[in-house]
């Protein structure tokens, strides 16, 4: 008899199972390490930015991809977590340890209004509902924003300034937001997550509370989000409501439907790819010698490229990142054996 | 598809720039591309245009000038990034920002942390500039906050003919409504009646509205510092609604095409950069420059980019080989410019004065009569001091 | 009376544009949130028109109408006809990833600059009176398109063969199917009718005020009018126009003018609360578990 057998419930509830997984993943770890000591500035920036998007990612992952409930008012979130380190900054001095929590609390409690419409919508409705939150969450920002006087922003100190402190601070946080989100969704929440997405008559007859499940994703969602938002206020050293316009909704939207929907390793390959695919167009331009003949359009093209990346994988690749990788590793692990094409 | 998406990832691996050791590196981070691009862009390829054309002439002190531009899309993130890449990459001398106000402190965070001047050449000019200054920001924009409602009740004041009732309209952005609610105060101590006040949001379907309670409040003289779209359609919609008053606002760099298009002759706009109309040799080298690289804008939008361009070649004249930032900026904080003719005076920075010395406002309007722009009131300059 | 034409001119103009997302949702049951783009693909379709016919305005507003139509088929048979089927967030972030791409495409192709259409057709808007109030031509001319519009339409949709198919299409799309309906046919001209219309919004729009960036943020702004009234209703759509414009006029003239951004969400948020389907909307599934 060969193979592996689990004999105890931590073997089962564990994150890594064979030896095989451990190895890779301590190799991996000293990669992560290493990184900042083998990149130059601007891959360092780079990485920083995915880190930070990571966090934001996987919290909307847990929404949508989980938990099954659309919302387009991810910036509005993050904007109120930025915005609450910013008033907390100027208005009281406050140091970190006072803002990072006070925006998961304000994150919590704005979930808590995101959410309670998904009592009674699904779907599109649930969508529109949150974007109008957003529009009006971006209108108090700025309201704040004008009537004491910042017009150009309020700028915050950040107890943090090298980059690669920040590389190793924004590593902290995005493991321990992929730790803690993968413990979740193993579980009673994230099964019941799981289980509203699928069909809610049938959690609803299993005994699942369906409105306690929703509005606890939201809820822990967007105190994430805000925490998110807060990072953001401390890596720029700056707020401004220009920053967290609708767009930057669609881009973290982007991040999980590339990525791969219902999968944190999809939240990080879509936050990779959609940070970094401006600056691959912009190296592939410059590559094939467009660079001076576009020079005045390539802006341009990087924003034509985005939506053309986003219909590309909607049409031809649904799974997402994920699933291409999922090919890619079966393809290996089946070899010299073909797998054939399974719907 | 998969191969189109491994090989965008191959070609993304980064490769050194060709550092060209033998030149002045400046480095741009601007809003090329998004909703407010047409305010921006063109400055930048105005001024890059210049500076090529001065490296057709051989160079500066004989060595030659490179631009790098890098596209912010007025994002602070992505300008923060460019600032990074650009001080690293290509060892930038200088930063240039030509973008959204948005942007200003993250620049301003990296410029400080590598020491490096950072010169605000496209967008409002930031009050650090004005003295006592901030030691590495610089200003060369036109328009400057509280001068130009300092210049324009000016105007105003001397040219009424009875009490001024001011009417005042500006957009939901901060940077607008701060100038309005100060031209609000200003107006009350020059013996104004500030009768109606009204912003409008940034994109707004109907500007009717807002304009029919600006009208309902019977202004004589309206004043409006806004980006032009909101002047213009406050302006239009006011004068639909059959309000007869006088209208001053801002000269934005599309002033002078918009002024032919519209044909009011009590439409006043105010500004610092001369028109094309004045004809001076300078314009001459403006159009033959354009023409040369085949810009896409109307000539008439290249002035703030030009004269961008005119610092950029005196201070860097004045910078000695080999350059180094700190050489740049002693170079900048005394430096004379002479621009020709394209505003009303030199352009002088100082240790303490990073915006410039004088300010120099003119005011324009269409003339019915003769159909052509003329001169409302000719350079009238304004100290710039503490 | 001032207020009552301003309040007729911002519904005229919400009612245009949100007759293109009913038409959609209505005929295929997908929301499209790049209607704002394809308003600003209209208005710089009649921008090519009105210099290619230069001289023949007329011409040039007709070709650009059927420009807009065409733009809109060929919107559907590039892309939309495979996102059929798929998750509603899908579908909808297919369309949100088209109107950045075409957002993209439309400034490498025209530049940024503002550009001014009604100047190049050689026409101007003067300003007309009209029982006490001040009215501008385009302002008349959006009330009188939309009228039209909707009159058309509804005499589309209730009368003609395809008008009647669509409805069926709409309702049932199996059992339309199976009857011998081509689906992607009526989906294709559904989508062609909505670019019309939003284009035609588009061109008006733009011949007001100048054609540039910001088109597409009202496109955005209709959304609610569409809503509240109910998204498949086309009566639901010209009343909840009339409602949010006026309660934004309102607002703008007796509260604040700073609230006329988010006076439409408002509404939009308590309708969701209240009636989630709109005035006039059908009943979806929203089984209360």
């Amino acid at each position: 008899m060969s193979g592996y057998f689990r004999v105890r419930y931590a073997q089962d509830t564990a994150l890594l199972d064979s030896r095989t997984q451990k190895g890779w993943f301590a190799i991996f770890v000293v990669a992560l390490a290493c990184y900042p000591f083998l990149a130059n500035a601007l891959w360092l920036d780079l990485a920083n930015q995915v880190l930070l998007g990571v966090v934001g990612a996987v919290a909307l992952m847990l929404l949508t991809g989980y938990a099954g409930q659309i919302s387009l008012g991810h910036a509005g979130l993050l904007a109120a977590g930025a915005f609450t380190t910013g008033i907390l900054f100027k208005e009281f001095a406050a140091p970190v340890w006072l803002t990072l929590p006070a925006s998961a609390l304000v994150g919590a409690a704005l979930g808590l209004a995101f959410g309670l419409p998904s009592l009674r919508l699904r779907g599109l409705y649930l969508a529109v509902s949150t974007l109008a939150l957003h529009f009006i969450v971006i209108h108090a920002a700025a309201e704040y924003e004008t009537r004491r006087g910042f017009s150009t922003g309020i700028v915050i100190d950040s107890p943090i300034y090298e980059a690669w402190h920040w590389y190793f601070a924004l590593l902290a946080a995005a493991a321990a937001t992929v730790l803690f989100s993968l413990n979740l969704l193993r579980s009673r929440t994230g099964r019941a997550w799981r289980a509203i997405h699928g069909r809610e008559a049938v959690a609803e007859a299993l005994g699942i509370s369906v409105p306690h499940a929703k509005v606890s994703a939201f809820v822990i969602s967007s105190a994430i989000t805000a925490m998110a938002g807060c990072l953001f206020a401390y890596f720029r050293g700056f707020v401004s409501v220009e920053a967290f316009s609708l767009y930057l909704t669609i881009q973290y939207v982007a991040m999980i439907i590339i990525g791969g929907m219902g999968s944190i390793l999809g939240a990080i390959l879509g936050t990779v790819f959609v940070v970094l695919l401006p600056y691959a167009i912009e190296g592939a331009m410059a590559r094939l010698g467009l660079a001076e003949v576009l020079s005045s359009v390539v802006f341009a093209v990087n924003y034509a490229a985005f939506g053309l990346a986003m219909v590309l994988f909607l049409v031809f690749e649904p799974q997402g990142l994920v699933g291409i990788w999922r090919r890619v590793r079966n393809w290996f692990v089946l070899w010299p054996f073909k797998q054939r094409a399974v719907r | 598809m998969r191969k189109l998406l491994c090989a965008m990832f191959a070609v993304a691996l980064p490769l050194g720039a060709a550092q060209a050791q033998d030149a002045y590196v400046l480095g741009v981070s601007g809003a090329m591309t998004g909703p407010v691009a047409s305010n921006y862009a063109p400055v930048v390829e105005a001024m890059k245009a210049y500076l090529e054309h001065v490296n057709g002439r051989g160079g500066i002190n004989g060595r030659p000038v490179r631009v790098v531009v890098l596209d912010d899309q007025a994002q602070p993130s992505r300008a923060a990034a460019n600032v990074k890449q650009l001080l690293s990459q290509d060892s930038a001398l200088m930063i240039i920002n030509v973008s959204l106000s948005s942007t200003y402190a993250p620049m301003v965070a990296e410029s400080r942390r590598a020491r490096v001047p950072l010169y605000f050449a496209g967008a409002v000019c930031p009050t650090e500039t004005y003295p006592p200054a901030d030691p590495l920001q610089f200003c060369s924009t036109a328009f400057g906050a509280r001068l130009d409602s300092q210049a324009a009740l000016a105007f105003i004041k001397k040219n009424a003919k009875e009490d001024v009732k001011l009417g005042l309209a500006a957009m939901a952005i901060p940077i607008s409504r701060g100038e309005i609610d100060y031209a609000e105060g200003l107006s009350k101590t020059l013996g104004m009646t500030p009768v109606e006040k009204q912003i409008s949001p940034p994109p707004a379907p109907d500007y009717t509205p807002f304009a029919t309670r600006l009208v309902e409040a019977k202004p004589n003289w309206m004043w409006s510092w806004a980006p032009w779209v909101a002047q213009v359609r406050t302006f239009e919609a006011m004068r639909r609604l059959g309000w007869q008053g006088d209208y001053l606002t801002w000269a934005h760099l599309n002033a002078e095409e918009e002024l032919e298009r519209i044909k009011d002759g009590r439409f006043y706009v105010i500004g610092t950069n001369a028109m094309l109309q004045d004809n001076l040799p300078i314009h001459a080298e403006i159009r033959a420059v354009a023409a040369k690289a085949n810009l896409q804008y109307p000539v008439s939008y290249l002035t703030e980019g030009f004269v961008a361009g005119l610092v950029l070649e005196q201070v860097l004249k004045n910078t000695p080989w080999p350059p180094t930032p700190q050489k740049v900026l002693a170079a900048m904080n005394s430096v004379k410019v002479d621009l020709k003719g394209l505003r009303g005076g030199p352009l002088e920075w100082t240790k303490d004065n990073h915006f410039r010395t004088r300010q120099y406002y003119r005011v324009w309007r269409w003339d019915p009569q003769g159909n052509r722009i003329v001169r409302a009131q000719d350079w009238q300059a304004i100290e710039v001091k503490r | 009376m001032q207020l009552a034409v301003n309040i007729l001119v911002l519904a005229a103009i919400y009612a245009l544009i949100s007759c293109g997302y009913v038409l959609i949702y209505r005929v295929s049951r997908v929301l499209s949130l790049a209607h704002g783009e394809l308003m600003m693909l209209g208005a710089y379709g009649l921008y090519l028109t009105a210099s290619l016919f230069d001289g023949h305005p007329l011409v040039a507003v007709a070709a650009a109408l059927v420009l807009a139509v065409l733009v809109g088929v060929a919107v559907y048979l590039a892309l939309m006809w495979r996102m059929t089927g798929e998750s509603v967030l899908a579908a909808v972030l297919a369309t949100i990833a088209l109107g950045i791409l075409l957002r993209g495409a439309m400034i490498l192709a025209f530049g940024t600059q503002t550009q001014h259409p009604l100047r190049d057709l050689g026409w101007s808007n003067a300003s007309l009176e009209l029982a006490g109030a001040r009215i501008s031509t385009v302002g008349l001319t959006l009330i009188v398109a939309t009228l039209a519009m909707y009159g058309a339409l509804f005499a589309f949709l209730r009368l003609s063969r395809w008008g009647i198919r669509m409805r069926a299409a709409g309702q049932h799309p199996l059992l339309a199917a199976q009857r011998g309906i081509g689906l992607h046919g009526i989906y294709a001209a559904s989508w062609g009718l909505a670019t019309l219309t939003g284009g035609l919004a588009g061109m008006l729009l733009a011949a007001d005020a100048g054609l540039e960036g910001t088109l597409v943020t009202i496109g955005l702004k209709a959304f609610p009018a569409a809503l509240v009234g109910g998204l498949d209703s086309l009566v639901g759509a010209l009343l909840g126009s009339l409602a949010i414009a006026a309660a934004e006029v309102f607002v703008i003239h007796y509260v604040d003018p700073l609230l006329s951004e988010v006076v439409p969400f408002v509404v939009l948020l308590a309708m969701l609360i209240v009636r989630p389907w709109g005035l006039f909307g059908t009943r979806e599934e929203l089984d209360r578990v």
